[in-house]
């Protein structure tokens, strides 16, 4: 046995600088976590805010009514000629509904007082088109009787969304409270019912009279050309600029210059670029107004800084030591570039793209300065010259438009709205990130 | 010292393939190469020694103006390889790279399969009219880097897969694959274990047959080992260059003489 004297300094004992020190670090640490806790609770209320209340867009009041197509009212030649058909407006389809309507009540019991006229004002507004729309595409139907699930008011809709009380229609005017006594009936016989609404989904925007006939369709391939404009002119362009930048140019001021003014480029606030855009592709190039070609110029500008800095900084990160493989077998600069450096770039320009598109696909200001903001497009493009050139409206903007209406049936649609923006934003982030995830590579 | 040398000089010539004269090097305002003039013989392994920055590799990348690629690079004076000036205003510097092969420090092979790596410089020349030939020249320069008896069953696989001396190897395979006449190496093993440098060693000498083999080392053990002939660097100034044993044994400048014993680097 070895006497040990006590140690002056015990290392079993913590001295007051270490106590102070890991106290620090305690600290330090919980701060951390609280601010990502701070981060997380946000994007928790923010999730459940937007579910809460969109997922009520995807959902629609139908009412099923069995409706006799009289050829008499739709057909008066009798020769089933489409074009005779179409001469009958929405006002000759509008009495067979009420028609079906009125049977409907009557044979199921319902004690009503309405007449036959308010008692069809609980269908929307653009029932009798849909009708319309239906029967033209089933011309052969003509004289037989269907059953078909039409629109109802969005007040009977907002109705079953408890967004409408018999006590907050007081002072309503589109609804009565003999309506919904109607409607309380409808639903207990089961023809009255929510279900899902796959127009919203691909309809286009409707009036502010038929909310619930509005939908993101349209919109959404105003977005889709829009983005064909900026991949194919933005991706190019950039990745041109880049590979020249990066590997060609000579490292002097006027390389400095560029270098700084692209960086200046990616914080210019967008709504400069949308006024840029008016000035020079609306007032003096004469491009239509609304027109996705002309959104899609202006995001390019926007975007190309965004695919600028990423893929130089993706060029960047390919080793030199590839580069100078590539020279030492005699290959120029452009093989070295094209053979070697750019495939091995490749998955972070792309992603670069894809999250400089994501950007795009959400811009709202610019949009507003050359007119693709507002009660816009009503049928989908017909081909790829109509789908740039037509007027249109994009996603966000569609949105927007949507949340500064008055009624509150917009309202919810505006959240249904950016649900769907945010399921496009979400994937293709969910992309780039796989992208970077398979191709990334360990030097 | 004489005991270390693998192989006697048995293919003598004494054919000069690279002369230089008075070649200067400047990065920016660094003066890195000063005055060097120097004659280095064809079917020879020529070492280039001395300690860091002295500027043996800024000297070796002349050879096959690789310093182009850095902007702020100046050369002057002559280069000649069998005559010709190389920094002549006619040359591209392209063609001459396929002349002078070059191997690096660190190895580099493309992340792409053996054969491709191999087979990417005769493609880029034209130097293969079909595959069969293509595939003649891969295995070619495969069994010249001493590697084709390792990768010959899996020249498909990944060329980053192989082990480091491999993969130098294979870079050796791949400066050979396009016929050059001249080979550069920039401290061809110092990232490599002994045995693998031993091997990279043994194929340097067998290459000799064929090249003129430039070699820049830190290590003068290896200096002795494959050089025939020897040049001493020391800040940017070429101190002395003459016969290996000679450096080694007999040194004329005092630099040289504490460079090798250890006394300065």
């Amino acid at each position: 046995m070895t006497d040990h004297t006590t140690p002056k300094n015990s290392l079993l004992r913590q001295d007051a600088r270490t106590v102070k020190r890991n106290r620090a670090e305690t600290r330090f640490k919980a701060y951390g976590i609280a601010a990502i806790a701070v981060g997380l609770l946000m994007l928790l209320i923010l999730l459940t805010t937007i579910i809460g209340r969109g997922t009520g867009a995807f959902q629609q009041t139908f009412l099923t009514l069995d409706v006799q197509l009289l050829e008499a009212k739709l057909d008066k030649k009798g020769n089933r000629d489409l074009e005779d058909i179409k001469k009958v407006s929405t006002f000759g389809y509008a009495p067979l509904m009420a028609a079906a309507l009125e049977k409907k009540v009557a044979d199921t019991g319902i004690e009503t007082g309405l007449k036959p006229k308010d008692m069809a004002a609980i269908l929307s507004k653009d029932a009798a088109a849909q009708l319309r729309d239906f029967v033209l595409e089933n011309t052969d139907l003509i004289g037989s009787s269907v059953e078909f699930r039409f629109l109802t008011n969005s007040r009977v809709d907002g109705y079953l969304k408890g967004r409408v009380t018999r006590e907050s229609i007081a002072n309503d005017k589109n609804i009565s409270t003999a309506q919904l006594d109607l409607v309380d009936a409808l639903i207990a016989d089961g023809a009255l019912e929510k279900r899902f609404n796959l127009a919203f989904i691909t309809g286009a925007d409707a009036s502010d009279a038929r909310p619930e006939a509005a939908g993101m369709g349209v919109s959404m391939l105003g977005s889709l050309f829009m983005m064909l404009v900026v991949l194919a002119l933005a991706l190019p362009i950039g990745v041109a600029a880049s590979i020249y930048l990066e590997e060609f140019a000579p490292k002097n001021w006027i390389t400095d210059i560029i270098e700084v003014n692209i960086s200046n480029l990616a914080a210019v606030p967008s709504i400069v670029f949308g006024i840029l855009g008016l000035a020079v592709f609306i007032n003096y190039m004469h491009l239509p107004n609304s027109a996705p070609l002309v959104g899609g110029l202006v995001l390019t500008l926007m975007t190309l800084p965004t695919i600028i800095i990423s893929t130089r900084a993706s060029l960047k990160s390919v080793p030199p030591s590839i580069r100078d493989a590539a020279l030492g077998v005699g290959a120029s600069k452009m093989q070295s570039v094209f053979h070697h450096v750019l495939p091995l770039a490749a998955p972070g320009i792309l992603t670069g793209t894809i999250i400089g598109l994501a950007q795009a696909l959400g811009e709202t200001a610019p949009l507003l300065l050359i007119g693709m903001v507002g009660f816009i497009a009503s049928n989908p493009p017909d081909g790829i010259a109509s789908g740039l050139l037509d007027p249109n409206s994009a996603m966000p903007a569609q949105i927007y438009e949507w949340a500064k209406r008055a009624d509150p049936a917009f309202y919810e649609r505006a959240w249904g709205g950016i649900i769907i923006l945010l399921v496009f934003l979400v994937t293709m982030n969910a992309i780039a990130v796989m992208l970077r995830r398979r191709f990334e590579r360990r030097w | 010292m004489k005991d270390n040398v693998i192989s006697e000089t048995d293919v003598t010539t004494d054919k000069i393939k690279i002369a230089a004269r008075d070649v200067q090097v400047y990065y920016g305002d660094n003066h890195a190469i000063k005055d060097v003039s120097v004659d280095i013989q064809d079917k020879t392994v020529t070492a280039f020694i001395g300690p860091s920055g002295c500027g043996k590799s800024t000297f070796l990348r002349c050879i096959n103006r690789m310093n182009d690629t850095i902007d702020i690079c100046r050369v002057q004076g002559d280069i000649l390889i069998d005559g010709e000036d190389i920094y002549d205003s006619k040359v591209d510097p392209v063609q001459l790279r396929a002349k002078v092969g070059m191997v690096f420090q660190k190895p580099n092979p493309f992340p792409k399969s053996i054969y491709d790596n191999v087979a990417y410089g005769p493609r880029i020349h034209g130097l293969a009219r079909n595959k069969a030939e293509l595939d003649d020249i891969v295995e070619r320069a495969l069994k010249r880097g001493a590697i084709w008896n390792e990768v010959k069953d899996r020249l498909h696989a990944p060329g980053t897969g192989l082990s480091g001396g491999q993969q130098q190897r294979l870079c050796i395979a791949r400066a050979v694959a396009t016929e050059p006449e001249v080979l550069l190496m920039d401290e061809p093993c110092s990232a490599l274990d002994p045995i693998a440098t031993a091997q990279v060693e043994e194929l340097i000498d067998e290459l000799r047959q064929s090249y003129a083999v430039v070699i820049v080392t830190h290590s003068m053990q290896q200096a002795a080992r494959v050089s025939q002939k020897t040049a001493f660097f020391h800040l940017g100034h070429l101190v002395e260059y003459g016969e290996t044993d000679k450096i080694f044994t007999a040194p004329e400048d005092p630099r040289t003489e504490s460079y090798i014993t250890g006394r300065i680097g």
